[in-house]
């Protein structure tokens, strides 16, 4: 009973880091068309912006705090350097993140070296959880997750800035028709989805081991997780990654993270195969 | 008759590769074998992709399964059979195995309402993680450490008869098989079947209002680009001497994305000296620049994305298209 109480609060720990990664890759996929390849290695940007911040001095709670807006700022430039000039190609894309990826990467070992790093756990202790004792942290890394989740449906469905964007993904010329600045929110996009990336990363330094390949894992079930749950909505990419991220940790848990992967990928595959238009948009058509 | 650019280059580059051997020292040339194999997977890449419009960003996964069926073939390893070595089996196998992957694959992912652009790429890079997986815990396949000692090529039969591990021969049967490769590619491209593929690369909805089976046409496609993959891989093995599990993986498979996309993706000999291109400068630069090669290459790759959409080699080819169309008057 007890060990399943912590293998249902580890596995709601993943799922709602993947949903955070996701979000990201998603708004800036259902908003700019661009398949960022290099989305893992923002989150991996996070991890050493927060690394960097932490052996300059500061405390780890401002660091997580400044960590994502570094990486923000990263994709700000990275955004007006060579995104911009990809548009149009959706396939080009493609080709121009990987590059900025492979870029990031060896950026990062030339900088930090090939070998991992690790943060120390922030010392807030642990509480009792259905009579075992679980760290604190893990609870904060969720309660951030579910308020920057919240945060950013606010911002997308109450705000004049997430009515244009909305407006953008439904019908991007139409959009730019009516007098909204497209590439203003681009900018200001892909700034917010490499940031999210970014968050996710320094919430879970503490808790992986910082090395340049630590983007590498989170990018393909990041992408299995906006494929399943659909895309061209803000909500099934956050179904996706429950689904994904669940089915991974909980066969991990159970059986071997190799053996989960392998089911998770398995099992991705086979729904997107047969559910195209991702789960999520199909319930609403039926609806 | 009037050459194609492409064919122009194609001949400017064989003439250089056949000299350049009595250039260089043996031991460069000895890297070329290397080179022409990664070369051919760039051509079965640049086929699906550039040919055909598919993106396929797990096709190592087709060059590994080449590998080692050419390696258990070759080293007697496979089940029931333990006297067979033969290089041809091998051959025969890698080709065969990695050609029905390949089918199997595409109709899984192109049958009926297939997948599409982005879509695909996804799909295939998880199905590259998913193999490379299975061969890292495969005891069978070696594991992480894969098979190793695999024979080089060997004339006779079974296994018997003269090796081939000299440099130089192993040179020209690389360069012998590229562009024969490519000839052959060529001629497929300009077939009726070729012609149907540029079709449904420039627009799938017409092709299949007019009638042709556009499923059956991408398996068709994904399967000839997967057995000449596996070709490539059989090719590599046999002079590389072992299969690791990173060869049928993510991290080939984005290689290739980067030689193909480097060299040029519309036509198939860009493709190829992209390949050679950047293998030739990383074994080179790699040496003198260390850990910033791969950084320098990324740069390169972005750079080449923004202002060379159609590759270097194919930006190349299209001057000199240009060109002789000005200079013809």
């Amino acid at each position: 009973m007890e060990r399943l109480a912590i293998v249902l609060l580890d596995s709601s720990n993943a799922v709602l880091v993947l949903m955070l990664v996701s979000l990201g890759l998603a708004i800036i996929f259902g908003l700019m068309n661009v398949i960022n390849m290099a989305h893992g290695e923002f989150l991996m940007l996070g991890c050493y912006a927060l690394l960097a911040l932490t052996e300059a001095g500061l405390p780890f709670f401002l660091a997580l705090a400044l960590a994502p807006f570094i990486v923000a700022g990263i994709g700000l430039v990275a955004e007006e350097l060579l995104i911009r000039r990809t548009y149009a190609r959706l396939l080009d894309t493609i080709l121009a993140t990987w590059g900025l990826s492979l870029f990031l990467r060896q950026g990062m070992v030339l900088l930090y070296g090939p070998g991992s790093h690790a943060v120390a756990v922030p010392d807030v202790g642990s509480v009792d959880l259905f009579g075992t004792p679980y760290p604190v942290y893990r609870l904060i890394v969720m309660a951030i997750s579910i308020v920057t989740i919240i945060a950013t449906f606010y911002v997308f469905f109450r705000t004049r800035f997430g009515l244009a964007a909305r407006a953008v993904i439904a019908n991007r010329t139409m959009a730019s028709c009516l007098g909204i600045d497209t590439r203003r929110l681009d900018r200001i996009t892909f700034a917010f989805g490499s940031g999210l990336a970014g968050l996710a990363g320094a919430a879970m330094a503490p808790l992986i081991s910082i090395d340049p390949n630590a983007g590498l894992g989170w990018m393909v079930p990041a992408f299995l997780s906006i494929l399943v749950g659909g895309l061209g909505t803000i909500s099934g990419p956050l179904a996706g990654a429950a689904g994904v991220g669940a089915v991974d940790s909980l066969t991990a848990a159970f059986t071997s993270p190799v053996w989960a992967q392998l089911v998770v990928f398995t099992a991705a595959i086979l729904v997107i195969r047969l559910f195209p238009n991702g789960l999520v948009s199909r319930a609403k058509r039926e609806a | 008759m009037k050459l194609s650019s492409a064919t122009l280059v194609g001949l400017v580059a064989l003439i250089f590769f056949v000299v350049l051997p009595f250039i260089v020292s043996d031991w460069v040339a000895a890297d070329f074998g290397i080179y022409f194999a990664y070369a051919l997977f760039a051509v079965s890449l640049c086929f699906v992709w550039g040919h055909a419009g598919l993106l396929s960003l797990g096709h190592a996964v087709y060059f590994g399964i080449g590998a080692y069926a050419m390696s258990l073939v070759t080293l007697g390893m496979v089940p029931g059979l333990p006297e067979l070595h033969s290089t041809w089996v091998g051959l025969a196998a890698a080709i065969v195995l990695s050609t029905v992957a390949a089918a199997v694959v595409g109709w899984f992912f192109f049958a009926n309402r297939g997948l599409k652009g982005a879509f695909l790429g996804i799909v295939t890079v998880a199905l590259a993680v998913i193999v490379e997986r299975l061969a890292i815990n495969s005891s069978y396949l070696g594991g992480m450490n894969g098979l190793m000692s695999v024979p080089p090529i060997t004339l006779g039969l079974n296994g018997d008869g003269p090796e081939i591990y000299d440099p130089l021969p192993i040179y020209y049967i690389g360069l012998t098989l590229l562009a024969v490769a490519i000839a052959a590619m060529m001629r497929v491209s300009a077939s009726r079947f070729g012609v149907s593929l540029a079709a449904l690369r420039e627009n799938e909805l017409r092709l299949w209002t007019l009638g042709h089976d556009v499923a059956k046409l991408k398996i068709a496609a994904f399967a000839l680009s997967g057995g000449l993959a596996g070709l490539a891989g059989a090719f590599f093995v046999v002079q590389f001497g072992f299969a690791a599990p990173s060869l049928i993986g993510f991290s080939l498979s984005a290689d290739v994305l980067i030689w193909v996309a480097l060299g040029g993706r519309n036509a198939l000999i860009a493709a190829a000296l992209g390949a050679v291109a950047v293998r030739f400068l990383e074994s080179r630069l790699s040496n003198l620049m260390g850990a910033t090669w791969p950084l320098v290459l990324g740069m390169v790759f972005m750079a080449s994305v923004i202002f060379f959409p159609k590759g270097i080699f194919g930006e190349l080819i299209d001057r000199l298209d240009r060109w002789r169309d000005r200079a013809n008057g």
